[in-house]
């Protein structure tokens, strides 16, 4: 069954998240990156930023929830074993710093079909507790027809 | 570094451990089991396991920015075309196509060992 377009629009409570500097090190180890900026305090906190910092791409970490708000939703029933991540846009505004807490919004930009697969368009906005806009993330997810 | 158009960055080469979408699965929360179960991999039809798309990115991330201030990062983007596995070998390339109001915009294009592509339609701005 095709996903309902009536879902376009909807939101989803804000997401906080409290950005650990152990996690940082952690992802950036997963994805092989060793900059010092995100893994020796030491050397951070004599850089500009004054101490550890996220790389861009840990955005994916504290949207994650915003993300399963979507794919857990009861209402929309998404199919998760037809469900691929079709396509990957992220603005970055603002550098994440550990201890920052980040509130993410998230809403359901459009819902389309094409060639038999169901499109969701689906948008994140990533606040820092200064209130400031770190990064927007621009999601697209396909439910692969049967 | 100043950037020129038509000039092709330096490609980055990467070797997919084995235990790479367990230890990603770890870092990023994701726990699909298509990541990290090879029988439920196989019985939905994917042959065996498959990297997460975002780690890939993250790699076409690190193709642009190795060692340059993360600050100067203000987009990146990608489309998620081919699955990557356990063991595969990728190389990300890209070409610098526009600078315009103090940013440089650059091509970027993922694929693996057999030279099929796996990440296409992508690009970076960098602050210069």
């Amino acid at each position: 069954m095709p996903v309902d377009t009536k879902f376009i629009g909807r939101e989803y409570k804000p997401i906080t998240y409290v950005v650990g500097q152990e996690k940082i090190k952690e992802y950036a180890l997963a994805i092989g990156d060793l900059n010092p900026l995100y893994i020796d305090p030491g050397f951070a906190k004599k850089s500009k930023y004054g101490t550890v910092i996220a790389p861009p791409m840990f955005v994916v970490v504290f949207t994650r929830d915003a993300m399963f708000s979507l794919f857990e939703d009861n209402e929309i029933k998404i199919d998760f074993a037809r469900l691929v991540h079709g396509e990957q846009e992220f603005n970055f505004h603002k550098i994440v710093k550990a201890n920052d807490s980040i509130k993410t919004t998230s809403k359901i930009k459009n819902i389309y079909q094409k060639n038999n697969n169901d499109f969701i368009k689906f948008e994140t906005k990533s606040y820092n507790q200064d209130s400031e806009l770190v990064v927007e993330g621009f999601w697209t997810f396909i439910v692969r027809g049967k | 570094m100043a950037y020129k158009i038509n000039q092709e960055i330096t490609p980055f080469q990467i070797e997919v451990d084995k235990y790479r979408p367990c230890y990603y699965a770890g870092a990023s929360g994701d726990f699909n089991p298509i990541h990290i179960d090879n029988d439920f991999a196989k019985a939905v039809g994917l042959g065996g396991v498959i990297l997460h798309g975002l780690c890939t990115m993250a790699y076409v991330y690190r193709a642009v920015m190795n060692n340059k201030d993360p600050e100067k990062l203000k987009k990146i983007k990608a489309r998620f075309k081919g699955m990557v596995r356990p063991n595969d070998k990728l190389t990300v390339s890209g070409k610098v196509t526009a600078i315009e109001n103090n940013l440089a915009t650059i091509d970027l294009l993922a694929t693996n060992q057999k030279n099929e592509h796996i990440i296409t339609n992508a690009c970076a701005a960098i602050e210069i």
